[in-house]
């Protein structure tokens, strides 16, 4: 019977002929877009997560403590909510460190009466630590210790980034939405020639009986249908887009953002949009369904 | 099988008012061969869309296998209509889709099994005698050929109510003498048939049950 119906719709979408394939072109459009959008904030959120990973507080101290002393700070430290990992830089690993960026103008360093950096405590926070709030709180801690001077490295840029990155969320789901609502429309107008098309079947259908689901599937299967293929067709073009241009724009991205390569979607992305793209369709034909029979 | 109880049916079209059918009464008992014979616009068609509840009347009551006609729901209806076979006046045979096709599709739509289909679709076009027109369209089929298709359609399912709406329309003799034969058999296999005709020769032949309508009114009921 499913066969039957399937058949039924199949004939039903080469009837539809042109507005059916402009309903799936602009399926193929909408999904693309939004497929895009997604794309680009997978991408971003992955960069995010690394930032996370990367970012790191410095704690400058007052003056240098002595070895016990410093381990006993940093086992206090490391106690604290939020704090990851704690690793003691005295005062000559500083001034290493300097030198070795400094590379063939390290003699500047040497010029130097004293050396005048001060030690610190290089703190990786937790999950939780690299939060706004976290890190807030965090800040907070560090800033109550005695030993405290100031403290660098921060997470508030990286915040901005995220908040940029819901934005374009919302913009893509703006987007998104109006593209939808085209496609739905035009799967109905569609669907309505179809409905126009297939009077006759519909009637016979009545006339002996069929039961109202047989009459009225095809309908609904055939503008399913225009949303698969229009999903599919989307999905397509958003491999095509990132085997053509991810290759190209990667180093950028990568120094911008130090993601090192660009992600396609995920199994489960590609899947939502295809059944995003039913759904579409199937909202579509359900639509021009109701329109008059007669 | 069929009873209708004082039976109206008024058309409005704007402000007037046609009565198609006027204070009409008679049984059909199961098994029963029935002509329903009236000339033109005598209110054949609009009688017998009533009983498979293409419409409904304006007055009256209407029962059709046990059961109120009036009073069923949606899906009462579609069952009522699966154990009716229905020769239409204007045949209703799809274009788009061949003899073979025309015929499986209604029995696909009533969800026969896939492999009884073949086997049922020319069971029917053999007994029709269209077996070698299996795969023309209607476009291509004679009008003689285009009733006997339709006729087939019918009867694919085995119904227990063939209703036939001048399947003999604009036959010649010849032919209206052998679809009358093909009716014929499909009743002595066991269905109650009404049999519509503006033919009143052909109804004095078939001898059988007459019911005359003249302007909506029974006006013989003999045989
Ligand atoms: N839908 C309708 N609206 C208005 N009047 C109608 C409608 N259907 C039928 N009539 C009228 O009802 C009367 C009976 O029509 P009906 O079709 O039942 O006649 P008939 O006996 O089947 O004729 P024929 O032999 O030509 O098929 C006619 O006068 C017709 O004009
Ligand atoms: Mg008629």
């Amino acid at each position: 019977m499913f066969g039957f119906l399937l058949g039924e719709a199949l004939r039903d979408l080469r009837r539809a002929g042109r507005v059916a394939i402009s309903a799936i072109l602009l399926i193929t459009l909408s999904l693309a877009a939004l497929g895009a959008f997604w794309l680009l904030s997978s991408n971003m959120s992955e960069a995010v997560t690394q930032f996370r990973e990367r970012v790191k507080l410095v704690v400058y101290l007052r003056r240098e403590p002595g070895t016990a002393e410093a381990s006993a700070l940093v086992d206090r430290v490391r106690t604290m909510p939020g704090v990851g990992a704690v690793r003691y830089v005295g005062k000559a690993e500083a001034l290493g460190t300097l030198r070795q960026v400094l590379g063939k103008d390290a003699a500047v360093a040497d010029t130097l009466p004293q050396n005048p950096l001060p030690a610190s405590l290089e703190i990786t926070p937790t999950a939780e630590g690299a939060t706004l709030e976290g890190a807030r709180a965090l800040v907070t801690r560090l800033t109550a210790l005695p030993e405290t001077d100031e403290i660098g490295g921060g997470v508030e840029w990286m915040e901005r980034f995220a908040q940029g990155q819901r934005l374009l969320w919302l913009f893509a789901l703006g987007v998104g939405a109006v593209l939808a609502v085209a496609a739905i429309l035009t799967v109905t107008t569609a669907t309505t020639l179809v409905l126009h098309a297939r009077r006759d079947e519909m009637e016979i259908m009545r006339l002996v009986g069929a039961p109202e689901h047989v009459v009225r599937l095809p309908l609904l299967l055939q503008g399913m249908m225009q949303g698969l293929l229009g999903a599919m067709l989307a999905i397509w073009v958003l491999v095509a887009c990132y085997a053509l241009i991810g290759p190209r724009i990667e180093p950028l991205v990568s120094e911008t953002l130090g993601v090192a390569r660009l992600t396609f979607l995920r199994p489960h992305n590609v899947i939502s949009l295809m059944l995003a793209g039913t759904l579409l369709g199937g909202v579509g034909g359900w639509l021009a369904r109701g329109r008059p029979e007669a | 099988m069929i009873e209708l109880h004082r039976v109206w049916k008024i058309y409005s079209v704007g402000p007037v008012k046609v009565p198609a059918l006027s204070d009409v009464s008679f049984r059909v008992g199961k098994g029963e061969f029935v002509t329903l014979c009236g000339p033109s616009g005598a209110g054949k068609t609009t009688l017998l869309r009533l009983l498979y509840r293409d419409d409904v009347p304006t007055e009256g009551e209407v029962e059709v296998l046990h059961q109120d006609v009036g009073s069923l729901t949606r899906v009462e209806v579609a069952a009522l209509r699966r154990s009716i076979g229905i020769v239409f006046q204007d045949s209703k045979l799809l274009p788009g889709r061949t003899v073979y096709e025309n015929v499986a599709f209604v029995l696909r739509v009533l969800g026969t099994p896939r492999r009884e289909i073949t086997g049922r679709v020319f069971d029917a076009l053999r007994a029709v005698g269209l077996s070698a027109r299996a795969q023309a369209y209607p476009a291509q089929l004679s009008a003689g050929e285009a009733q006997r298709a339709a006729l087939a359609r019918a009867i694919a399912r085995k119904p227990l109510l063939l209703i036939a709406d001048e399947p003999t329309g604009n036959l010649d003799e010849g032919m209206a003498a052998e679809v009358i034969e093909i009716v014929r058999d499909i009743w002595a296999g066991g269905a109650t048939v009404l049999f519509a005709t503006h033919q009143a020769t052909l109804a004095a032949t078939l001898k059988q049950r007459t019911l005359t309508i003249h302007s909506g009114r029974l006006v013989k009921d003999e045989g």
